[in-house]
Order: C-alpha cells, then structure tokens, then sequence
C-alpha cells in the first residue's frame, strides 16, 4: 500500500469515528452508552488533528548528534493531541463519578426516565404542579429524590 | 509592579493552595478566595492606564510568537479579564460549611483562573484548553449542591459540552492543516489564502457550536434552564451573567481575526435570531422565576450574537454594549431570585417583605427589557439601529425580532411584578432575598443608575475599545509574529 492511500484511510477513520460517536450521542438512551460515544467522537477529534501535521515521509523531530533531519513530522499536534488526551479523560472520569452517583440517587441510566425524573424534582423545588390530565396515573412517590440519597 | 499575567496565574496558584490554607484555618480559608479576587481586580486596574496607551503581548516563558504561546491584552481582554474577577467576587459562593465550601471555592477560583486565561489568549489551542478548564470548574460548581437534580441537570451539561469540546478540536484541527498556525495574530496573515473557503467556513462552524454551548447558542443551549434551575442561583448567575460573555468574546475574535465570510455572519445571524425567539417564548411560558430567567438569558445572547453578525465596528460595539448590560443585570437578578426562586404564583406579597428587593427587581427588569433612560435601552437601540443600517432583509427581520421580543419580556417580566406587589396578609409573605444577595444586587443597580448619568463617556470609552477591538492590522501588529520567527 502506497502512503497517499493510508492517509485517505486514516481522515475516513478520522471522520467515521467521530460521526459513529456523534450518531451515538444522538441516538442512545443508556447514560453508559452517550459517554462512550462521546470517548469515540474525541478520538476521531484527537485523531483528525494528528493528521493536521503528519508526513509519512518524515521521521520524528529529534535532533541526534547535532544532525537536524530532512524532514521531520510537525510536533506542534502532537503536543495538542497529548493534550487534547489528557483533558478527555479527565471530563470522562468526571462523567462516570457522574454516572454513578445518578444511579445510586434515581436508580436509572435511562436518560427518558432521567429527564421526567429531573423535571420533577424541579418542580417540586419550586412549588409547581406538573401539567397533567385527569386521566394521568397517580404517582408512587412524590417526594423529591434527594430523600433517598443516604438509603443508597 | 503591574505585571498582567498575574491577572490569571495568580487565582490558578490560590485555587491549589486553597485546601491546604483551608485546613490550617477554615476562617482564613473563607477569606482567602475573595482577598485573592480583590487582588486581581487591583492589578487590572492598575494595569489599565499603560494597557491604554499601548497593546502588551507578553510571551509566556520567553518564547516569542508564533513559536510560544502569547498572552495579547488590550483594553478589551483587560475589560473582560477584570469584569471576571469583580464578577466572581461579587457571586462569591456564601455560607456553606465543612468541606463542601472549601471545594466550591477551590473550583470558583480556578473558574476565575480559567475565565481570565481565556479573555487574555491569543492562540486558539490555549484558547482551547482555557476553554476546557472553565467547562469542568463550572461543571463541578453546577453539581455542587449535591441533589439528584443537580447531578441529572450537570451530565446533560456535561454531555453536551463534551459535544461542543470534541467539534470544537476538530475546528481548531481543520484550521491547523489549512493555515499552519495556531497563534491568532498569524492565523489573521495567512487566512486570506488558506481559510476563506468552504473548509474555513466548516472550521468556524465547528468552532462557533464548541464554543456556543457556553453562550447558550440555539440548538447547543438545552442544557440553560435545567442547570441554571437545579444549581445554585449564585451559579447559575455567574454562568448566565460571566461565563457565556466569555465564549462570546473568543467567537468575536475569531471572527475579527480569523473567518471573514459573508456566510459565517449569516450563520450567526440565523442562529442568534432562533435562540432570540425560542428563548423569549420559553421564558413566557416559565412558571417559575429561575427558569424564566434561565430562559430569557438565552434570548438575551441572542440579541449578542445578532449584534456580533453585523459587519464591522459597529456591530462589535453593539454587541459590547449588549454583554456589558446583560453581564451587571442578569447576576442582579438571580441574586433576587436566590430566596424568592420557585413558582411565580409563590412571589405573591414580596412587596411588603422587602420593598428595596422588590424596587429593585423592576430597575432591573426594565432595563432588561429596554426602557429608556435605562441602558438597556442604549444596548438594544445600538443593536437595532446599526442592524438597520445593513442592506439586506435579513438584518431588518433581526431588528424586528429584537422589538418584538422586547414587547414579550414586559409581558412576562411584569407578570412577576404584578405578583409582587399584591397584598396579602403579613403572616403569609414569602421570605426576603437574604441581605448579601440584596447588599451585590444593589451595588449592581447602582452601576446601572451611575452608567445612565455618565452614559456620554462611557459609551465613548466603549466605542474605542470596539474600535480597537475590530482593528484586524493593528491586532497583527502589536502580536508581529513574524519577529519571532528566524531570519
């Protein structure tokens, strides 16, 4: 394989992963799920930005023996991408402490349940009555998930 | 003496250094966050006069632009920098104890660190990771109260974040292939060949959506009402009041600089109006008062970004005039709503608990809304009038869109007033704000009286900061980045 199509390879990947993680984010209902999409689409950044200063046909900027190479491949991204690397897995980390503590306090990861759990709790906070017709179930609990955070 | 990186190393080093004199003493701990803060407002002031008379560049750790990474202050970032320090001392987190409040006021400092960092960048990578940090001290403030709906409320926030982050980096990676830069100044030379295509435009699309998601942008500003709801209200006006003003200042540089495409501003411009209405329209129907707040800051950063869409001086000191506003008035309010928050219908009587707080509130709303002598008014007639003075259709539907979201916030802002003012029984008024909220949120009203008698020079002083700030030569040549390159 000529270097030309490994780069062609490599931005298609680029680009593929972060719309893989984009659909993902988009699409999936599980917390778990919508953080691991979110590690696929910062690969596909941190990748794609790589790419911005690579050359196949340059080797790595280090000086040795005081001989400067021919080429050598732009370090700047690279230092960005480390970077880039080190920022995403601290937000990730954030994301699964997150994680965790949503389920012990609602006991779900699905982010339907989450969102009417949320607006609940909002409400109740401030004193509104969500709009519901007559017909609606009665709600099991009422009382403000807050409640029930030490039990977990 | 005056040295102006202080403004933002100064604040990251106290926020380490916070636990630890917090363990020593808890008392001086409590003092510490908002001596530091204090400090730095000292030091932007001072540095003012000689920031006026001359741009600085300083190049952090000796190594010149574009090879090292530049701080470029000019009266503008200074403005930012020091508006973000007062901000974040004004809103500092109050009254919590034990290990919580020395936490919270760790990530309120780097916050102010962050914050600072960012107004004073001028490299897009740093700009990038300045970005970042502000994101996660602000994500841990907005999960800080430790509630179900907090954490609900800070994943969706930080979800999305981690979205605009993620297509922010691919903007910036976009950028780097074309031009071969990151320094901002060289980025201004060499864009005209390399980015005034379609990928350029794609690089600022990217970009003004990363960025966005913190200026409460329209499709990117899903997370506003719930974190803002279920976060403390001091939190919710330092993001609302502080923080957005910030990713709004690095899209203006960017597209000063940077992205001078007749389409980037359209784009804005389409954006800018969505985000006006449906943040209008949402804030009409709210039922609570942080939520219709929430709601109606996105509107205002609507009327920002359509500010920021007209081409040229103009538009920038609109837009400046609009942020400085809405970054003195809307804290005000959240500070108002901080004991008041909930049901609208609760708000009922507020009057007669605390007659100051409730005068206030219709200071403010006023202003908000844009009624002269009021500098709202001056804000919103800037923007109109110099969007007026565009060709093109577009720009007459912003303006209208802008008259008519102002007939929708009285309608809503004077539905909380007329709640306050009714009469009820004393045993049943609801609680006054608590007096330091009412103590900041005075002071904030009083800037607002004193800008409508020294309204003249302010806006003089303004007008040349904008022209100074949309000065895309002179921004070059201050940076000169070609002096740091070889002969």
């Amino acid at each position: 394989m000529t270097p030309p199509d490994l780069g062609i390879i490599l931005y298609t990947a680029a680009f593929a992963l972060a719309g893989i993680g984009i659909l993902g984010i988009v699409i999936s209902t599980h917390l778990v799920r919508i953080v691991l999409s979110i590690v696929l689409l910062e690969t596909g950044a941190n990748l794609l930005l790589m790419l911005s200063g690579f050359r196949f046909d340059a080797v790595a900027p280090v000086i040795v023996d005081g001989n400067l190479p021919a080429s050598m491949v732009d370090p700047v991204p690279q230092a960005l991408v480390l970077t880039a690397i080190v920022i995403g897995v601290a937000v990730q980390a954030f994301m699964m402490t997150l994680v965790l503590r949503l389920r012990r306090v609602y006991g779900t990861l699905d982010i339907r349940e989450l969102r009417e759990l949320l607006e609940r709790d909002l409400a109740h906070e401030a004193g509104i009555r969500l709009p519901s017709s007559e017909d609606a179930p009665v709600p099991s609990d009422g009382s403000p998930a807050v409640a029930r955070e030490g039990g977990a | 003496m005056t040295q102006p990186v202080l403004l933002f190393a100064l604040p990251l080093l106290a926020a380490f250094l916070l636990p630890v004199v917090w363990r020593i003493s808890a008392a001086a701990g409590r003092l510490f966050g908002p001596l530091v803060l204090g400090v730095n407002v000292a030091i932007g002031l001072l540095a003012w006069d000689g920031v006026a008379n001359q741009t600085r560049v300083i190049a952090l750790g000796g190594f010149a632009p574009p090879f090292g990474i530049a701080f470029y202050i000019d009266r503008l970032a200074l403005l930012f920098a020091v508006a973000v320090s007062l901000g974040i001392l004004l809103l500092w987190p109050a009254g919590r104890d034990g290990e919580g409040a020395s936490r919270e006021a760790t990530l309120t400092l780097v916050l102010a660190a962050a914050g600072t960092g960012l107004a004073l960048s001028g490299d897009l990578f740093n700009i990038y990771v300045f970005y970042e940090l502000t994101a996660i001290a602000s994500y841990g403030l907005a999960a800080a109260r430790g509630t179900g709906a907090g954490y609900a409320a800070t994943m969706r926030f930080v979800v999305i974040g981690s979205f605009g982050a993620a297509l922010m980096l691919i903007g910036i990676a976009l950028v780097y292939q074309a031009a071969g830069t990151l320094n901002l100044a060289q980025l201004a030379e060499v864009a005209p060949g390399t980015l005034d295509g379609t990928l350029g435009l794609a690089a600022f699309v990217f970009i003004l959506v990363g960025a966005g998601v913190k200026a409460e942008l329209f499709p990117v500003n899903t997370w506003v009402p719930e974190v803002y709801g279920a976060a403390s209200r001091r939190v919710a006006g330092l993001l609302a009041g502080i923080i957005s003003k910030l990713a709004l200042l690095i899209i203006l540089r960017l597209l000063v600089l940077v992205f001078q495409h007749a389409e980037a501003l359209q784009v804005m411009l389409l954006l800018g109006m969505l985000g006006l209405i449906t943040g209008e329209l949402a804030a009409w129907r709210a039922r609570d008062l942080t939520r219709m707040l929430a709601y109606s800051s996105i509107g205002q950063l609507g009327v920002m970004f359509i500010a920021f869409s007209i081409p040229g001086e103009a538009g920038v000191y609109a837009g400046l005039a609009v942020a400085l506003h809405h970054m003195v008035v809307k804290p005000a309010l959240f500070l108002l709503a901080g004991r008041w928050g909930g049901a609208v219908e609760r708000l009922a009587g507020a009057a007669q608990a605390s007659p100051l707080a409730a005068a206030l509130f219709i200071l403010l709303a006023l202003s908000l809304i844009g009624i002269p002598p009021l500098p709202g008014f001056w804000a919103k007639f800037l923007v109109v009038s110099s969007a007026l003075a565009q060709p093109g259709a577009a720009y007459v539907f912003a303006a209208a869109a802008i008259l008519i979201a102002a007939v929708v916030e009285v309608s809503y802002l004077f539905r909380v007033v007329a709640r306050l003012y009714r009469r009820l029984p004393a045993a049943t008024l609801p609680p006054p704000p608590g007096r330091p909220d009412l103590a900041v949120g005075s002071l904030l009203g009083a800037v607002l009286i004193a800008t409508v008698l020294w309204l003249a020079p302010l806006g003089d002083g303004l007008q040349g900061i904008a022209a100074e700030a949309a000065d895309r030569d002179g921004y070059i040549e201050a940076m000169n980045p070609a002096s740091g390159l070889l002969p």
